[in-house]
């Protein structure tokens, strides 16, 4: 099924694959997330990350913290470590780990486009950015009326570019135009994602498939489920689900006449890997989807690193890295909101 | 208390009512305190709660899609209006919320100014909320989604209660305010009438 990637890989992959090996080690373990949930301020957690890989980035923010202050040093911590990858990467691992950051640039864009809708400041906006998502002409997003003029004076010289034509209008844009550009823009790059693994051929197209079909498939879900009690027609909910996965394209047809969650569960209830996530659910409940999806989510990217010699070793990093982050802004948000009774609610444990 | 009331029975019935009505206003004193007490602790749970939410919906959703950047700062009319009446002699204010309010719906307006005019126990205005439900549903929820649009279209479900959370807290808080001004207008009553009978 493999090539020989065994004997060919180190040569120009070896040095980062053996990088992203060690940053893995340095994700946060259960006995750190135990330490953590007890903590009964902003600055124990500080204190109890200052011996993690967090430590040089929170050591020198003054108290008070905020919640907003430890969630963008991890960040930048995250930042970091895939700047130095990226440096370091030839052909195709370079392309590769750009493709990673797509997501994050596109909801930048619609961040910025958004905002400008609600005439909020340009700056305030950018503050608000995520980091691995910035591009050079990200400002000039404000000037934009409708999605030609997005395209045309912005997005046409970004890596975007490719996405937007299945959803450039001339209409002005609005909430829900908006919401369909962003989704659109996501299947596109999911689906364009997915074609550059798939000619990268070996241990990464498999390995990739498997989790860029799991990401499509809880987008398609999560989808179904915003939509249900809005204006969004059940063609145009169709129209946003990306044409690959396990449900595509069956389930997508019964996904999209969805009009409750517990249809919802009916539909994934017929494919078996997906059975275990709605059986931690009672019938009717949706708030505990959330968590058990990136439970699923987490448990495959641990299962990446289990194989040497391929690509998908540094999109599962990221993911975990990412989680982890969202970890520590819920299990701050208890602390300071002083409900730690309910930060076990949401936190996926990686280890 | 004691000693007035042996001087009630030797004087005659007259002064007997005036020192029912005392205890009577005493004990409305009392309830509405109790009241007080009650939806404050009641208000402290639904904000928790709410805020919790506003976390969970942060976690499912993502920073960048729920942060206070993106709140609209152009003109647009109110969703909610809180209306001061005052009763005859302007001792008593009286607050009414008007939620969901635009103006091609005052009908629904209407219909909620009289759900704020219900006794003001959580239980009655719950039970004022079955009767009016089927009458502004669809309208009431239009107006909640184009609220919660500000973060997009299709939003969690987290978030939608937590716009729920915090409108019970609104709520709550008129009514916390209504009992408090009652209370005031109690306890001054009490207070004149203690000075009316030392007189």
């Amino acid at each position: 099924m493999y090539g020989f990637e065994a004997m060919t890989f180190n040569i120009h992959g070896g040095y980062l694959e053996a990088i992203v090996r060690g940053h893995r080690s340095g994700l946060l373990t259960t006995a750190d997330y135990n330490n953590l949930c007890q903590c009964e301020t902003l600055d124990d957690i500080k204190m109890h990350l200052s011996a993690t890989e967090y430590g040089p980035y929170l050591q020198n923010e003054p108290s008070p913290l905020h919640t907003t202050t430890i969630v963008e040093k991890c960040t930048l911590k995250l930042v970091d470590d895939y700047k130095h990858m990226l440096c370091q990467a030839t052909e195709p691992l370079s392309t590769f780990l750009e493709y990673i950051t797509y997501g994050h640039m596109i909801d930048n864009v619609v961040l910025i486009v958004t905002g400008t809708l609600h005439e909020r400041d340009v700056q305030e906006l950018l503050e608000k950015c995520h980091p691995l998502g910035m591009f050079d002409s990200i400002a000039t997003l404000a000037v934009a009326q409708n999605m030609r003029e997005l395209y045309r004076l912005v997005l046409v010289d970004t890596p975007l570019a490719p996405y937007f034509s299945e959803c450039i209008t001339s209409e002005d844009l609005d909430d829900m135009n908006i919401e369909i550009m962003r989704n659109t823009l996501y299947k596109a790059y999911l689906e364009d994602f997915y074609r550059f693994c798939q000619k990268l051929g070996g241990a990464t197209a498999e390995i990739m498939s498997d989790l860029l079909a799991f990401e499509a498939d809880r987008r398609a879900v999560n989808i179904t489920i915003n939509s249900i009690g809005t204006e969004l027609t059940r063609d145009d909910r169709r129209k946003l689900y990306s044409n690959f996965g396990l449900f595509y394209p069956y389930g997508h047809e019964e996904l999209a006449v969805c009009e409750d969650i517990d249809q919802v569960r009916a539909v994934m209830e017929k494919y078996p890997p997906y059975q275990s996530i709605f059986a931690k659910l009672s019938y009717g409940e949706s708030q505990m989807l959330d968590k058990a999806f990136y439970e699923e989510e987490v448990k495959r990217h641990c299962l990446a690193f289990e194989q040497q010699f391929h690509y998908a070793v540094f999109f599962a990093y990221m993911r975990l890295r990412e989680q982890e982050i969202r970890n520590l802004m819920w299990i701050s948000e208890c602390v300071a909101q002083n409900q730690k009774s309910r930060v076990h609610d949401s936190v996926v444990f990686i280890f | 208390m004691e000693e007035e009331r042996r001087e009630v029975c030797l004087n005659g019935e007259e002064e007997e009512v005036v020192i029912k009505d005392e205890d009577k206003v005493a004990l409305q004193f009392m309830d509405s305190l109790h009241n007080y007490l009650s939806l404050s602790d009641s208000l402290s749970s639904t904000l928790r709660q709410g805020w919790l939410e506003l976390a969970s919906a942060r976690y499912s959703m993502g920073t960048s899609r729920v942060n206070s950047s993106l709140l609209d700062l152009k003109f647009h009319s109110a969703a909610t209006i809180l209306k001061i009446t005052e009763n005859e002699d302007g001792t008593q204010p009286h607050f009414t919320l008007q939620k969901w309010v635009s103006s091609e719906h005052e009908l629904e307006s209407t219909k909620l100014e009289y759900k704020n005019e219900q006794p003001q126990d959580s239980n009655s205005i719950k039970s004022s909320e079955n009767l009016m439900g089927l009458a502004d549903n669809d309208e009431v929820q239009k107006e909640r989604h184009k609220s919660l649009s500000v973060f997009g279209v299709l939003i969690s479900p987290k978030l939608r209660a937590t716009q729920l959370s915090f409108e019970k807290a609104l709520e709550t808080l008129i009514e916390i305010a209504n009992l408090r001004s009652s209370l005031l207008h109690s306890f001054s009553q009490l207070n004149q009438e203690v000075e009316d009978t030392k007189e």
